[in-house]
């Protein structure tokens, strides 16, 4: 909590110095005894904690972790479509508005899909990447996102810092009614499973809001737990 | 709610674990005392060589340890912090005392880089040098009444004192002025100028708060008229007007604020720890790797201890228990050993909270200036000891049943107590808007 200064002259009663000195111990007295007495708060949302009895601060980190909040740029990710393809269209914009140059991709053709264009690489250096965000406003198709929540996981290699098109595509997909794939339909998706993926198609947003921009819920810590539920092991080098 | 209930535990039962702790010691002088007078030799041979194990090596340096460990955790509650937790034996770290195994591994196991230059004799000497005034000084400080134990048919004359010496108080001052050999030594003889700083400053510093230390005592000298240690408890037994126990607070506050004061100057512990000052010259054992280190480190923390036991006895009552003294007394009896155990187990309680309120003070105060930490020694404490000792010795004059001595100090203590309480409120806190700012989600 700020203080403000003031730069006046100490009075007597605090040239005598030992009076204020008493009253300083006093204070950290009763700091230690309701810290003594009483047990940390746990929550791990510090600004919501009850101070009241406890004023413990310490959040045990790796074990508790603050909810990063909405709109905190985390760990890229590249958005599935509902039949586990990425959205990307390998159109490059990331890759030319990333200031870092931290994007490689390297394109490929789909023969049964409207949008014919995939990308057989996509690879981010994670250790290049300066945490812009550039590439997610510069996709137009919604295909990279910062939302997974987490930052990236430390590694013993540099190699296990550079994510490829495995390791990014996952978490919730997302498709929007006008996807080309769901009003052209293609020939790889059967047809009940695209009237499915039409039905749970979102609108197109006219405005930015954090509900577009986010998944809540998502996490990468949960879906390694998934993953590791499911048996397989994260390509880490 | 559970952790409110078990601290309250701990707080209850942990002056009850240091009774059954002294009425042990209790018979553990009494039986070696036993044995060695059985072998022939003179009977207090046995209790001095139980009572310097037993006090010294085992209170005082396993209270001095823990205080390593508990200053960490104990500052950690003060300044809203968890402290040391990581070690964990069985999924519990039990307030981080396992750190005082993994400290004592890595101190032991360091490796020994030592200065090529240094004066070798002088710079093995100083650590023990150190190290050991310090923890002489305990030796008259009376732990418990002297009780009569019988062993057996032989009755033994036993109390938790290594030395009652006739000088007393005199050794301590000796002794405690020799502390400042180790600590210029260090500085000296590792031939560094970081060093010798540390050690200079050390030395002008503990030498000048020798005299204001001395002077301190004077007064409560003068008071309980003896020099013995287990005297001065003894008489600060008595009642004042029938309720006051004659402790050395009530008669000699501005004493006690003063020798306090001092004997943390004595420690080297912040706010003077001008010696160390680890910001600046990092101090006189720069030089030292390990365990030479740790000693000294040790001897900072046993200085601690030492000094709580001597504020306790000269200031605090010493072994009497002071709160429902008259009716446990009554209970046990006065030659029991229930009863000296209990006034034991007081004692060190007493020695505890004094640690305890010497780190509290150590976690409030920012260090001092070097020129302030002489001008508060030669131009406060000095006068202020000195008048204490001629407005003590005339009002004992006056009135030798103390009685006159304890109302002035009552008023002493009252006026304290005031000016303390008149704190003005000036500077308003003004609203965190900036914080609040930075707390909005989203930010
Ligand atoms: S966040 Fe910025 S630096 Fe990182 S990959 Fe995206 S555009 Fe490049
Ligand atoms: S992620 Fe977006 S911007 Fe980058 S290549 Fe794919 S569609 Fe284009």
């Amino acid at each position: 909590m700020p203080y403000r200064l003031d730069d006046t002259a100490a009075d007597l009663r605090e040239r005598l110095y030992f009076p204020e000195v008493i009253r300083g111990v006093g204070i950290l007295m009763k700091q230690f005894l309701r810290n003594f007495f009483f047990g940390r708060e746990k929550n791990p949302d510090m600004l919501a904690r009850d101070r009241s009895l406890s004023q413990n601060a310490t959040l045990q980190y790796p074990e508790e972790r603050v909810p990063y909040p909405p709109g905190y740029r985390g760990l890229h990710r590249l958005v599935p479509r509902e039949d586990g393809r990425p959205r990307c269209v390998a159109c490059y914009m990331c890759a030319t508005i990333c200031p870092a140059q931290c994007i490689y991709i390297e394109a490929g053709e789909l023969p049964d899909d409207p949008i014919e264009k995939y990308p057989t690489k996509f690879v981010i250096d994670e250790l290049r990447c300066v945490v812009c965000g550039f590439c997610v406003e510069a996709c137009p198709k919604d295909a990279i996102r910062m939302d997974s929540g987490e930052h990236a996981p430390p590694s013993y290699t540099r190699a296990a810092q550079i994510w490829d098109e495995k390791r990014l595509l996952r978490g919730p997909p997302v498709s929007y009614q006008y996807d080309p794939w769901l009003r052209r339909g293609a020939s790889s998706i059967p047809a009940e499973k695209l009237a499915e993926m039409k039905a749970n198609a979102k609108p197109f947003s006219t405005v930015a809001t954090d509900e577009y921009a986010q998944t809540p819920g998502f996490s990468v810590k949960n879906l390694a737990a998934e993953a590791k539920a499911r048996g397989e092991t994260l390509a880490r080098k | 709610m559970r952790r409110f209930l078990g601290m309250l535990l701990f707080a209850m039962f942990g002056p009850v674990a240091l009774v059954l702790l002294s009425y042990g010691l209790y018979w553990v002088v009494a039986l070696v005392e036993h044995f060695t007078s059985g072998h022939g030799l003179p009977p207090t041979y046995g209790a001095a060589i139980a009572n310097v194990l037993l006090l010294m090596a085992g209170v005082v340096m396993t209270t001095a340890a823990l205080l390593t460990v508990g200053e960490r955790k104990w500052s950690a509650m003060i300044q809203n912090r968890i402290g040391p937790n990581r070690i964990k034996v069985f999924g519990t770290s039990v307030g981080g005392i396992f750190f005082l195994i993994a400290d004592a591994l890595k101190m032991l196991t360091k490796e020994n880089i030592e200065p090529s230059q240094r004066s070798r004799l002088m710079y093995e000497l100083a650590p023990m040098a150190a190290f050991a005034p310090s923890f002489v000084l305990f030796a008259v400080v009376p732990v418990g009444p002297s009780v009569d134990i019988a062993v057996g048919t032989a009755v033994h004359k036993v109390a938790l004192q290594v030395a009652s010496i006739d000088a007393g108080l005199l050794f301590v001052f000796g002794a405690a002025s020799l502390a400042v050999y180790g600590t210029a030594l260090a500085g000296w003889s590792s031939n560094s100028k970081l060093a010798i700083l540390g050690g200079v400053r050390a030395s002008s510093q503990m030498i000048s708060y020798e005299v204001s230390l001395g002077l301190a005592l004077v007064g409560s000298m003068m008071a309980y008229q003896s020099l013995r240690l287990e005297e001065m408890v003894q008489a600060q037994g008595q009642l004042l007007w029938g309720f006051l126990p004659a402790l050395g607070v009530f008669l000699q506050p501005v004493g006690m604020l003063v020798f306090f004061a001092s004997s943390f100057a004595e420690t080297k512990r912040a706010p003077f720890d001008l010696p160390e000052g680890e910001s600046e010259i990092v101090g006189y054992f720069v030089e030292y790797p390990g365990m030479k280190f740790g000693m000294m480190f040790l001897a900072e923390f046993i200085e601690v201890v030492v000094l709580a036991g001597i504020t306790a006895a000269i200031f605090f009552g010493g072994w009497h228990p002071i709160l429902f003294e008259q009716t446990l007394k009554d209970t046990f009896g006065e030659a029991s050993v229930a009863w000296a155990a209990i006034c034991a187990g007081a004692f060190l309680c007493k020695v505890l909270l004094l640690c305890w309120l010497q780190l509290v003070i150590r976690w409030t105060l920012p260090r001092f200036r070097f020129d302030q930490v002489q001008k508060l020694c030669w131009k406060m404490m000095l006068p202020i000891a000195l008048g204490n000792v001629f407005v003590s010795g005339a009002l004992i004059l006056l009135d030798g049943s103390l009685h006159l001595l304890a109302a002035v100090g009552l008023v002493e203590l009252v006026a304290m107590v005031l000016l303390t309480a008149a704190a003005s409120k000036k500077g308003e806190v003004p609203a965190p808007a900036h914080a609040a700012a930075h707390a909005a989600p989203g930010h």
